[in-house]
C-alpha cells in the first residue's frame, strides 16, 4: 500500500513556495469556504476540520500557509469579532497536532482526532473570555467568564465532536483515494 | 512490524477511551454547572369563583408582566373571549360561559379584593397579588 509520506511527497512539501503552491493554497481555502457555506444551516456541523486534517496530511507545510489565508478571509467575510481571535490559534493548533500524527494511516485515529477537536473546540475558544474577564475584574472574574461561556456551549461541543468523528469516518477513505490519484499524476504533483 | 501494529492499536484504544471520558466529563460539567431554568420570581394566586360560587384556586410562581400571561401559565385554568382594543374580553373561564346579552352575566376581575380597572392584557402582576375571577350578574 502506498504511503502518504513517500519521498516525492516529502520533497514536494519541503521545496520552495511556487506559483503553483499559491494557487493550491487558494483552492484549499476555496474548498473550505464552499463547504462551510454549504453546511452553514447546520449548527456546529462543519467540514473545515476534515479538510484541515486532510490538507495537512497531504500538503504538509503548505497547509500552514492556508490557515492564515483562511482566517483572514473569515474575518473579511464575517467581521473581526472576538471569535476571530480564537481562529488565530485554534486552527493552527489542529494543523500542528495533525502534523505530529502525520505517520498514522488509520481512519480511526483521524476520526478520533477530529472528534476530540470538536469536543474541545468550546474549551479552546473560551480562552479570550478568560482574558477579557480578567482584564475587567481580575483573574477570578476572568476564569468565571471563560468557564460559564464554555459550559453554556457544551451541548454544541458534543454535536461538533460527534459530527466531526462521523464525517471523518465516512469521508476519509474516499477523499484520500481521490487525492492520492490526483497526486500520482495530476496537477498537485510538482514537476509533472 | 507486528509490534508497531500492536502499539498503534493500543494507542487507538487509548484515544477512544480518552474521547469517551471526555464526553462523560463534558456531560457531567454541563449537568452540574449548566444554566438551569428557574421558576418565576413572583408568587401569585388566581382564584376562580364560578356560577355556583364554587372556588378553584391556582397558586403559581411567574415572571409574567401582565395577568393574561400569568393566567396562561396557570396549570388547569382555561379561558377564552374576544379580542378588542382593550385586549382580551374574557367570556368563558374553565368552560363556563358568561353571556351578558342573554342574562347580564359577565366575568368580573378583582385584584386583592378590589375591582380591577384594567383588562387582563394591561393588569400588572405584582408579587403576592391575589386575583379573583368571579362569575357575576349585572343588577
Amino acid at each position: 500500500m502506498k504511503k502518504w509520506h513517500d519521498s516525492e511527497k516529502e520533497k514536494s512539501q519541503k521545496g520552495p513556495i511556487t506559483v503553483r503552491d499559491i494557487c493550491l493554497i487558494g483552492i484549499m481555502v476555496a474548498v473550505i469556504e464552499v463547504c462551510k457555506a454549504a453546511l452553514s444551516f447546520l449548527p456546529n456541523i462543519e467540514l473545515t476540520t476534515f479538510w484541515m486534517i486532510l490538507f495537512t496530511l497531504f500538503f504538509g507545510r503548505k497547509t500552514a500557509l492556508t490557515v492564515p489565508v483562511f482566517v483572514l478571509l473569515e474575518g473579511c467575510i464575517y467581521g473581526f469579532g472576538s471569535w476571530w481571535i480564537m481562529y488565530l490559534y485554534v486552527w493552527p493548533l489542529l494543523v500542528f497536532v495533525t502534523w505530529l500524527g502525520r505517520n498514522q494511516e488509520s481512519v480511526w485515529f483521524f476520526s478520533l482526532l477530529s472528534g476530540v477537536f470538536g469536543l474541545l473546540f468550546g474549551f479552546f475558544c473560551a480562552i479570550p473570555y478568560v482574558v477579557i474577564g480578567a482584564w475587567d475584574g481580575g483573574i477570578q472574574s476572568g476564569l468565571y467568564a471563560g468557564f460559564t461561556w464554555w459550559v453554556a456551549g457544551i451541548p454544541w461541543d458534543l454535536v461538533h465532536g460527534g459530527a466531526n468523528f462521523l464525517l471523518m469516518l465516512v469521508l476519509y477513505h474516499p477523499v484520500r483515494n481521490v487525492m492520492m490519484r490526483l497526486q500520482e499524476g495530476g496537477p498537485f504533483c510538482d514537476g509533472q | 512490524m507486528q509490534e508497531n501494529k500492536n502499539r498503534s492499536k493500543k494507542e487507538l484504544w487509548f484515544g477512544a477511551l480518552f474521547a469517551v471520558v471526555l464526553v462523560a466529563v463534558l456531560v457531567a460539567v454541563y449537568l452540574a454547572f449548566g444554566a438551569k431554568p428557574v421558576a418565576g420570581s413572583k408568587e401569585i394566586t388566581i382564584e376562580v369563583v364560578d356560577k355556583e360560587a364554587g372556588t378553584t384556586t391556582y397558586e403559581l410562581l411567574t415572571d409574567a408582566a401582565y395577568l393574561r400571561q400569568a393566567m396562561e401559565e396557570a396549570e388547569g385554568l382555561t379561558f377564552s373571549g374576544s379580542e378588542s382594543e382593550y385586549g382580551l374580553m374574557v367570556d368563558t373561564v374553565n368552560g363556563e360561559r358568561a353571556d351578558y346579552h342573554m342574562d347580564g352575566a359577565y366575568w368580573c376581575f378583582y385584584v386583592n379584593g378590589e375591582y380591577s380597572n384594567y383588562g387582563i392584557d394591561t393588569q400588572p402582576v405584582m408579587d403576592g397579588d391575589r386575583y379573583t375571577i368571579r362569575y357575576e350578574k349585572a343588577q
